[in-house]
């Protein structure tokens, strides 16, 4: 789950994210960002996608039916994040992703100030790429969805605060 | 066979379809609006997508919306369901343009049924029978008397731009034509700013019988008989059943064969639907539904054919399941379409459903997706589900239907089950004896004539 790197892997390079991964594990971390010369590396994993396992079994608990296996990788997650005052909502059904094109700098990161209006993801539906501005001003806190990841009407995008 | 259908609908109909393609083991998807998360064919979907708010056109008409759904889950193949898309023609064009099969028949077949005027002439080109009438408006100069009575009186005269019964005056004999006419002129110049009119032979009493047809799109077609939905609220059909209690087996056979020969004819494709009134022996064509309909099971009861999973067969290329001689129709079935509504005044009851106890026991078959503690949104038609029994014959049918609704619990909201148990004991009912104003004239406390 590390960021795609501008620049292309090499052997020493993936060593370095392979010991950043232990690391995580070893010190239950979610993040851990580096930055050296012409290189920045980012791993961190993805725990809202535990906790939605939890929230959907607990939420099918109730009734006879089977679970529905949402498209998206996160529904619980979702439901729980949508009603978060920061959340920004997919305005539409597609395919997610960070950056213009594969392998250009992300529109966004954690941490990044944002304007109204400014690009987040871009979001891909019928082969075409839809631009999903800022619906406010503010700090990205989370970033909710993977490149690539499908996405559903409504789903979370990211975190603006 | 396709991979995944992805499934454009929602309520029982969408559950419906689901079932269908376990069965076929086909995956599928469910697509739902905000106000359907908790829906059973979401539930039960083996994926679903999100794909709108409430509002059908921002979600279950949301065409780009629903491609987007088929291109994140890789369907294959897109099943309309009925309403919505159905009968969407274009729809079916774009989906084709996106290699994903549309499960229903030829977009041409959709367009050309789904213009009234050019469905009609179609119709009368096969060999279908069509309500006698004047060809095209009647000028000043024709002989109307000449026309009315080559077509028989009671005659309707109708505008030519008329909708609504705006324009529309029956002439019952010969002295009333006249003064129709210019009546009827008068009001179709004021009302529509044209002033042409033209004849249609006036049915009284009729039923609406339907013709269910299957056909394979290379010009094979069979008929698996018909249903009679003469029951009808403003144009809804309330209580559906087959055999209809008006046709014998030659009458049957003949109108099923003149139907699946027009149908050869077209090479339609798919599930079908040729709407007829009936009356003194006649058939009268009004519509052809391209698509799945909602009182479909009363047929499946009767045939022992699961007409979905023939439907997604036949577009997947698949031949005819049986030739006309193998079709056997067996007893007779009849469906209730409870809705939620006050069973007196029809106002909607949307609302949560504490109690639910559907009815059980042989014969007895419940198409709803509703569940105890789901809520029935707001947005959407009312249908709570649809009570389907079947009998070896129709005084077993409806003794067994007697009893299945007495059985059946939906509390929370107001039904319209209290306006079944009534039917079911009327003797018009038992008899068998109805048509299509009966059900409005008995609603509106007159004696049905």
């Amino acid at each position: 789950m590390a960021d795609k790197p501008a620049a292309k892997i090499s052997g020493s390079d993936s060593a370095l994210i392979r010991e950043l991964a232990l690391l995580l594990d070893e010190t239950s971390l979610t993040e851990i960002e580096i930055e050296r010369a012409g290189l920045r590396v980012r791993v961190a994993r993805n725990i809202s996608i535990a906790a939605s396992v939890a929230s959907v079994s607990t939420a099918i608990g109730a009734t006879a039916s089977a679970p529905a296996v949402a498209a998206s990788s996160a529904p619980g997650a979702a439901a729980d994040l949508s009603e978060h005052p920061g959340a920004v909502p997919s305005p539409m059904v597609g395919t997610a992703y960070w950056a213009p094109e594969p392998g250009a700098k992300p529109f966004i990161e954690v941490g990044a100030r944002v304007s109204v209006g400014q690009t987040l993801l871009i979001i891909e539906a019928m082969k075409t790429m839809n631009q999903i501005p800022s619906p406010r001003a503010g700090t990205v806190t989370q970033i909710l969805i993977e490149d690539g990841q499908p996405v559903e009407f409504g789903e979370p995008l990211v975190i603006i605060e | 066979m396709f991979d995944k259908i992805l499934i454009a609908n929602r309520g029982e109909i969408a559950l419906r379809i689901l079932r269908a393609c376990k069965e076929l083991g086909i995956n599928t998807v469910a697509v739902h609006s905000t106000a359907d998360a908790d829906a059973m064919h979401v539930r039960l979907a083996d994926e679903s997508v999100c794909i709108g708010p409430p509002p059908s056109k921002d979600s279950y008409l949301n065409v780009p919306a629903l491609l987007a759904a088929c291109e994140i889950t890789g369907a294959d193949a897109v099943h309309p369901g009925y309403g919505f898309l159905s009968e969407n023609a274009r729809f079916a064009e774009i989906l084709a343009e996106h290699n994903l099969h549309f499960i229903g028949p030829k977009a041409e077949h959709i367009r050309l049924m789904g213009d009234k005027i050019e469905a009609k002439k179609t119709a009368k080109k096969l060999g279908i029978p069509v309500v006698p009438g004047s060809d095209g408006a009647v000028g000043p100069n024709d002989d109307a008397i000449a026309i009315a009575q080559s077509i028989g009186f009671p005659v309707l005269v109708k505008a030519a731009a008329g909708g609504g019964g705006r324009g529309m005056k029956v002439a019952q004999t010969q002295q009333d034509l006249m003064l129709a006419l210019s009546t009827a002129a008068n009001e179709a110049k004021s009302a529509f700013g044209d002033a042409s009119v033209y004849l249609e032979k006036y049915l009284q009493k009729p039923r609406h019988i339907e013709i269910q047809v299957l056909g394979d799109g290379r010009g094979g077609a069979i008929h698996l008989g018909e249903r009679d939905c003469s029951l009808q609220r403003r144009h809804q059909k309330v209580w559906e059943e087959g055999p209809s209690p008006a046709l014998d087996a030659a009458a049957r056979a003949k109108i099923g064969a003149t139907v699946a020969k027009a149908m050869q004819q077209m090479k339609y494709l798919g599930v079908g639907t040729v709407e007829f009134l009936y009356e003194e022996g006649e058939f009268y064509f009004i519509e052809m539904n391209t698509r799945i309909q909602v009182e479909h099971p009363v047929t499946e009861m009767i045939t022992g054919i699961d007409l979905v999973l023939e439907q997604i067969r036949i577009a997947a290329g698949g031949d005819l399941p049986l030739t006309q001689e193998e079709v056997v129709i067996n007893g007779h079935a009849i469906e209730c379409r409870v809705n939620a509504e006050n069973p007196v005044t029809f106002r909607p009851s949307p609302g949560k459903i504490l109690q639910y106890h559907p009815p059980g026991g042989l014969g007895v078959r419940i198409d709803s997706a509703v569940y105890q503690g789901y809520v029935i949104p707001p947005y959407y038609d009312s249908l709570v589900g649809k009570l389907i029994v079947q009998g070896k014959t129709r005084g077993e049918c409806l003794m067994r239907l007697r009893r299945a609704l007495d059985e059946m619990v939906v509390d929370g909201i107001e039904t319209t089950l209290p306006l079944f148990r009534a039917l079911v004991r009327e003797p018009d009912i038992i008899d068998g004896d109805y048509h299509i104003h009966w059900l409005e004239q008995y609603l509106a406390g007159q004696p049905p004539a």
